[in-house]
C-alpha cells in the first residue's frame, strides 16, 4: 500500500478499505525487513500501534496526510518517547515535553513511527558520528547516507514510510536527499517553529520535510509550517499552500546558476547533469544565467566559527545535573563536568565544542565572531541583490555522489566541505531544496539544489515539480541494485 | 602556518568546554584543532565588508507576551530525568569555588 | 594610616515584581515549595526556548526613567557563557552590548550637600536557581531561575561607605515607590556588590581593586567598605600590594574576608543571543510607561513640607508607603494636612499595626477620614474622644456623626461658653492664681483641671487651655 500514491492511500482510507493500523504495520514490516540500514534508534512501536488504533475511531478528514506514518528525526523532542540525538550523553533521556511540530503532527492526525538516525547532535556530514553507528545508503549499502539527516533520508529512499522530518544546520536536510535520491526541503528560517529542536546552532537551524517526492514534500511543510508564540524567531506569515504553484508552467521563470556552483570542485559528472537539467529549463522557456555571486567561497569559514561558537554555547547544558548521562561518584563539582562531558560526547562534538569555546574567548570573539556576524549580512545582501532579478538560484546540491562509509573519519574539515554548497543558504536563511536529477557512477543520485529568496517556498515547489515530471527518474532504491 | 596547538593551550580549550582531555589524546587535539583553527582563520583575509552585523536571520523584532502564568511542572516531573535528587530538590556535589 | 581617597563602584541586582520569569511563563514567587515554580525552559531542557515578559521591559524602562537613564530603542541580548551549578543553560541571558538604560543618575545629598550618582548603565538578565549547601551536597531549587533582574552599575564615583548607604537608600526608595522592585535585601531581592579601591592623589590611577559580593543589608555595605578601606590602607602603609579579588562581608566577623583572587579576566565568551530578535522600543512605549510613575518620594516631601507637615512625620510618612499613597489621594481636598498627617501616623496606625490590616482594608473612606480630619482640626472631637472611637470608626460603615452621637460626646468648643467657665474657675481659685504668677508650673494644671471639671469633661481642652491662659495674663 505505501507504494501507492498519497491520493490513493487517502483514498482507500476514506473508503475504509484500509486503516491507519494498516499502514502503519506495514511501516513496520518494511522497517523491520530493512533493519540493516540502521535508519532507526528508537521505535515507537506501541505508542504508534495504540495511536493508529484511535484514529479508527475518527472520521477521515480531507487531510490527504491522515493516519499517515512519519518518522522524525532524534533531535526533534517527543514527550515520553526517547529523543537521544545519537549521543551517549542522551542515550537514555525520555522527554517531558513535545516539540511545537511533533505537536502539530498529531494535530493532523499523523502517527510517529519512530526516531531517525543521524549525526551526534547533527555535527557531520554522512551520519558516521552517531553513537549508534551509521545508516547505509538504500542504493548501495557501503555508501554513506549523508548527514545529519541520515537516518531520515535512509528511511523515505527505502520507502519504509513516506514523510520524515529532518533538520538543516549547514545542509543536513539537502545533502542526505541528494546522496539517496529523495526531496528535502530547508524552509526559510522562522517558517518551522525550532520550540522542542534541540539546538546546535540556534541561528542556522530548520526543520523541514524529507520524502519522496515533490507534491508530498509541500503537503508535510503545509503541516508543520506556521507562527508559533513559543518560538520568537519563528515570523508571523499568514497561513499559505506550498502546493498551490506546483504543476504552473514555468515558461518565462528567471533562474541564475552561480559560476562558484559550477567550478571544478564539484565532479564532472555532476556538473554534467546539472548542465543537461540547466538545457532543459532553457528548451521549457525558462531563462537561466549564469552569474557571479560574492562571498559563496567564504560560507565554510563563517559557518565553522558562527557553527561552532554557537554549539559551545548551546551544548553547555549538557552538564550531568539536570537531565541525561552522568558519571557515578563524581568527585566534586568540576569532576561532574568534566568526566560527564569527556564520556557522555562524541569525539566530532567535542572538537567542535572546544573550537567553539576558543573562537568566543577573550578578543577572538571580535576577531572571529563578529566579524563572521558581519560578512554573513554581506552575504545575505549578495543574495537579495540576485533576488531582485531572479526568480529562483539552482547548482548543485552536494560536490560528488554518496561516498564509502569506510573512507577515512580523521580529516575534521572534511564533514564541513562535505556542505560547502548548500551551506550559504543557511547563513542568509533562504529556502533551499535538492532535487534528485539523475546517477553518477555505480547508479548514485544526484541531486539539483533549487534556493528561493525568503518565504518563497511555493516557487521552489514550482520548478522542482515541473522538473520531476519532465524527468520522471525511477528514484526507487529497492531497484536499485538491478539499474546498475 | 602552525602546525600544532602547544599543549597548553589544547588544555586551556578543554578547560573552557569542561571537557576531560586526557594525556593520550592531547598529541591528537594539538592537530585536529589546528586544523580547525587554520581553516577559520581564512576569515582574516576577507576585507571590504561593511560592520552591519547578521545575529540571526530574524525576519521580524521580538514580540514580548503577556505577563500570565502558565502550567508549571510539579517538583516530581523536575525530578525525573535528574540522576541525583534528594526531597525535592536536585543533588549536586558540593560547590566550593564560586564561579560568577 | 596615611590618608587615601577612596574610589567606589556599586552593582544592584533587583528582582522585578512581574507576575512570570523573564523568559517562560511560569510564576515568579518566593517562598514556595522548593522546584514548584519552574517549567522546562527554566530547567533548560533540551530544544526550549525563550519568549520574553512584556512587564519586565516596562518594569525596566520605568527604572530607567526613575534613575534618570537614556533609554535604548534598539536592543538584543547576549549570552553570558559560564559553568556553574545554579545556571541552568550555563549560559546567562543578559544585555552585555545593549544595556536597556545608560547615562543616568541618582541625587543624594551628603552633609546637605547634593551630589549626583552617576549610573553607568542599567540592564534586563535573569537570575540564577538557589543553592543551599549540605554537608558533602548542595542542593538547587529552580524556583528562582529565570525571575527577571535588572542590574544597575554605578560609575566609580563614590569615596566613602556612608555615601554608598546613602545610594542604596535612595535607590531602595525609588526602585520600592515606583513599584518595580519589592527591594527586600533579606530575602535577595535586592542585592548589593561593592567595588572599592583606594588611591594616594586624584591624579594616581584607581587603585587595585576588590569586589565585596552580595552584602546583606545596606549598613553592612557601609560598614564593608569602610573595613575594606581600612584592609587596603594597612597593606599599603606597609608598602605592600594585592592582588585583585572578591570578597564577601562575614556578618558574624563584622569584617570582609577572601572568597578568591581573581583569574585573569574571568572568560564569559560573550555573544548575542541569536534566540531573541531585536527588542523595538518606541516613543509611544516610553509615554505609556510614564504614566504609570507615581509620585516620587522627593516630590512627596516637598509636597508634604508645603502643606506644613513637620519634619519627622515627612519622614515617617515616606517609610510607610500605603499611608503616603492614603494622604496623596487627599492632596486636592481643603483639610488640616498636619492634623491628618498626625491621625494617619499616631491613632490610626498603630491600630494598623495591632491589627495586621491596611488602611485600604479598613472602613476608613476618604469621605470619613476627611470628616474626621475636620472634626478634629474644629476640635469638636478630642484625641482621647478619637481613642474611645477609633475602632468603630475602622470597622463599622456607620457616619462619624453617629458614631459620634453614640458615644455622647458633646464637646463645648464654644469660645465664649468656655471663656464664662474660665472666669468662674479664676474667680473661685485667687490662691493659685496667686501661684501662677509667682511662676509656679504646677497651678496652671490645677486651674485646668478645675476648668474640665467644671465643663464635665466637655470643654475642648486645647482650646481651653489657650483660653486660661489668655484669661490668667490679662
Amino acid at each position: 500500500m505505501l507504494d501507492k500514491s498519497i491520493k490513493e492511500i487517502h483514498e482507500a482510507l476514506k473508503k475504509k478499505e484500509i486503516k491507519p493500523i494498516d499502514l502503519v504495520e506495514e511501516a513496520f514490516t518494511r522497517i523491520e525487513k530493512n533493519k540493516e540500514l540502521n535508519a532507526y534508534i528508537t521505535l515507537n512501536k506501541e505508542a504508534a500501534i495504540k495511536r493508529a488504533k484511535e484514529l479508527e475511531e475518527k472520521e477521515v478528514s480531507d487531510n490527504l496526510l491522515f493516519g499517515l506514518p512519519i518518522a522524525v528525526k532524534d533531535n526533534i523532542v517527543t514527550k515520553d518517547l526517547k529523543t537521544t540525538c545519537a549521543s551517549h550523553i542522551l542515550e537514555n533521556f525520555i522527554p517531558i515535553y513535545n516539540a511545537t511540530v511533533v505537536e502539530k503532527i498529531e494535530e493532523n492526525d499523523m502517527v510517529i513511527i519512530g526516531k531517525t538516525n543521524m549525526d551526534e547532535f547533527a555535527m557531520g556530514s554522512s551520519s558516521r558520528t552517531s553513537y549508534f553507528g551509521a545508516p547505509k545508503n538504500p542504493w548501495n549499502h557501503n555508501k554513506i547516507s549523508g548527514g545529519s539527516s541520515g537516518g531520515s533520508a535512509t528511511t523515505i529512499a527505502a520507502r519504509d514510510v513516506l514523510f520524515a522530518l529532518g533538520t538543516d544546520t549547514g545542509g543536513s536536510i539537502r545533502q542526505p536527499a541528494s546522496y539517496t535520491g529523495i526531496v528535502g526541503m530547508k524552509p526559510t528560517y522562522g517558517r518551522v517553529s525550532r520550540y522542542g529542536l534541540i539546538a546546535f546552532a540556534s541561528s542556522l537551524d530548520q526543520i523541514g520535510p524529507m520524502t519522496r517526492n515533490v507534491y508530498e514534500n509541500a503537503l508535510l511543510l503545509n503541516v508543520i509550517a506556521g507562527h508559533d508564540k513559543k518560538d520568537l524567531t519563528s515570523a508571523n506569515k499568514e497561513k499559505e499552500d506550498f502546493t498551490r504553484l506546483i504543476g504552473k508552467d514555468i515558461k518565462n521563470m528567471k533562474i541564475a546558476l552561480p559560476s562558484y556552483f559550477m567550478s571544478d570542485i564539484v565532479t564532472e559528472e555532476i556538473r554534467s547533469e546539472v548542465e543537461k537539467t540547466k538545457k532543459l529549463l532553457e528548451k521549457s522557456g525558462a531563462t537561466v544565467d549564469v552569474i557571479d555571486m560574492k562571498y559563496l567561497d567564504n560560507a565554510v569559514t563563517l559557518y565553522q566559527i558562527i557553527a561552532m561558537g554557537e554549539a559551545s554555547s548551546n551544548l553547555a547544558r549538557f552538564d550531568g545535573i539536570r537531565y541525561g548521562f552522568s558519571i557515578e561518584n563524581p568527585k566534586n563539582i568540576d569532576d561532574l563536568y568534566l568526566e560527564t562531558r569527556k564520556e557522555g560526547f562524541g569525539k566530532e562534538v567535542k572538537r567542535r565544542i572546544m573550537v567553539g569555546s576558543y573562537l568566543l574567548s577573550g578578543e577572538n570573539a571580535k576577531i572571529y565572531y563578529n566579524k563572521a556576524l558581519s560578512i554573513r549580512d554581506d552575504m545575505k545582501k549578495e543574495f537579495d541583490r540576485v533576488f531582485k532579478d531572479y526568480d529562483l538560484i539552482i547548482g548543485p546540491t552536494t560536490t560528488t555522489t554518496a561516498y564509502n562509509l569506510t573512507d577515512p573519519m580523521d580529516d575534521p574539515s572534511k564533514s564541513f566541505m562535505d556542505d560547502v554548497l548548500v551551506i550559504p543558504v543557511n547563513m542568509a536563511g533562504l529556502p533551499g531544496l535538492s532535487l534528485p536529477i539523475g546517477f553518477g557512477a555505480g547508479h548514485m543520485p544526484i541531486g539539483l539544489h533549487i534556493i528561493g529568496n525568503s518565504f518563497e517556498e511555493a516557487k521552489i515547489y514550482q520548478l522542482a515539480s515541473f522538473l520531476e515530471k519532465e524527468l520522471n527518474l525511477n528514484l526507487d532504491a529497492r531497484k536499485g541494485e538491478e539499474n546498475v | 602556518m602552525k602546525e600544532k596547538l602547544t599543549k597548553e593551550e589544547v588544555l586551556h580549550v578543554a578547560h573552557l568546554a569542561r571537557i576531560k582531555v586526557d594525556e593520550q589524546e592531547i598529541e591528537k587535539y594539538q592537530v585536529e584543532l589546528k586544523q580547525l583553527l587554520n581553516d577559520v582563520d581564512k576569515i582574516k583575509e576577507v576585507e571590504g565588508y561593511d560592520e552591519e552585523r547578521m545575529i540571526a536571520p530574524w525576519t521580524e523584532n521580538t514580540t514580548p507576551r503577556e505577563d500570565i502564568s502558565g502550567e508549571m511542572l510539579n517538583p516530581k516531573e523536575v525530578l525525573k530525568n535528574a540522576p541525583r535528587h534528594s526531597g525535592n530538590y536536585i543533588e549536586v556535589p558540593i560547590v566550593i569555588s564560586e564561579e560568577a | 594610616m596615611s590618608n587615601y581617597i577612596p574610589t567606589i563602584g556599586i552593582e544592584v541586582h533587583c528582582e522585578l515584581k512581574t507576575k512570570t520569569k523573564i523568559f517562560s511563563n511560569s510564576t515568579n514567587g518566593y517562598g514556595q515549595m522548593a522546584n514548584s515554580l519552574t517549567n522546562v525552559i527554566d530547567l533548560g531542557y533540551p530544544g526550549t526556548l525563550p519568549t520574553l515578559n512584556q512587564e519586565v521591559l516596562s518594569l525596566a524602562m520605568k527604572a530607567a526613567l526613575i534613575l534618570n537613564c537614556k533609554i535604548r530603542r534598539k536592543m538584543h541580548f547576549d549570552r553570558k557563557n559560564y559553568f556553574y551549578p545554579d545556571n541552568p543553560k550555563n549560559y546567562q541571558i543578559t544585555q552585555a552590548e545593549t544595556p536597556i538604560g545608560y547615562d543616568g543618575y541618582v541625587e543624594i545629598e551628603v552633609n546637605g550637600e547634593k551630589k549626583k550618582i552617576e549610573i553607568e548603565e542599567m540592564h534586563i538578565e535573569e537570575d540564577t536557581c538557589k543553592s543551599t549547601h549540605r554537608g558533602e551536597k548542595t542542593l538547587l531549587d529552580f524556583n528562582r531561575a529565570g525571575v527577571p533582574l535588572i542590574e544597575i552599575v554605578t560609575k566609580p564615583c563614590m569615596t566613602s561607605g556612608e555615601e554608598a548607604k546613602l545610594y542604596l537608600e535612595k535607590l531602595k526608595e525609588l526602585l520600592f515607590y515606583s513599584d518595580v522592585s519589592d527591594c527586600k535585601m533579606e530575602e535577595g531581592s535586592m542585592r548589593a556588590d561593592a567595588n572599592v579601591s583606594i588611591r594616594k592623589k586624584e591624579t594616581d590611577p584607581y587603585g587595585t581593586k576588590a569586589e565585596i559580593k552580595n552584602i546583606g543589608s545596606i549598613s553592612n555595605v557601609k560598614l564593608s567598605i569602610e573595613k575594606e578601606i581600612e584592609r587596603q590602607a594597612k597593606i599599603y602603609d606597609n608598602n605592600e600590594t594585592f592582588l585583585p579579588q572578591t570578597r564577601r562581608f562575614d556578618d558574624k566577623l563584622n569584617d570582609t574576608v577572601l572568597m578568591r583572587v581573581k583569574e585573569t579576566g574571568n572568560d564569559y565568551r560573550y555573544f548575542p543571543e541569536p534566540d531573541i530578535p531585536y527588542v523595538i522600543i518606541t516613543e509611544e512605549d516610553i509615554k505609556e510607561v510614564q504614566k504609570t510613575i507615581p509620585m516620587l518620594p522627593d516630590e512627596r516631601r516637598e509636597k508634604y513640607r508645603s502643606l506644613g507637615i513637620g519634619e519627622k512625620n515627612i519622614e515617617s510618612l515616606i517609610g510607610n508607603r500605603s499611608l503616603s499613597d492614603y494622604l496623596n489621594n487627599l492632596l486636592d481636598e481643603n483639610i488640616d494636612f498636619k492634623t491628618a498627617a498626625n491621625l494617619l501616623l499616631g491613632d490610626i496606625a498603630a491600630y494598623l499595626n495591632k491589627n495586621e490590616v491596611e488602611i485600604t482594608d479598613t472602613q476608613l473612606t476618604k469621605d470619613r477620614f476627611i470628616e474626621l480630619v475636620t472634626k478634629m482640626s474644629d476640635k469638636t472631637l478630642t484625641s482621647k474622644n478619637l481613642k474611645d472611637i477609633l475602632e468603630t470608626i475602622m470597622e463599622s460603615d456607620k457616619t462619624i456623626k453617629e458614631i459620634v452621637e453614640e458615644a455622647g460626646i458633646k464637646n463645648i468648643t464654644d469660645d465664649k461658653a468656655i471663656t464664662t467657665l474660665v472666669q468662674k474657675v479664676i474667680s473661685e481659685n485667687k490662691e493659685s492664681v496667686e501661684d501662677y504668677k509667682a511662676g509656679k508650673d504646677r497651678a496652671i494644671k490645677y486651674l485646668m483641671g478645675q476648668v474640665m471639671k467644671e465643663s464635665k469633661g466637655s470643654a475642648n481642652p486645647e482650646m481651653a487651655m489657650n483660653i486660661l491662659k489668655e484669661e490668667l495674663n490679662k
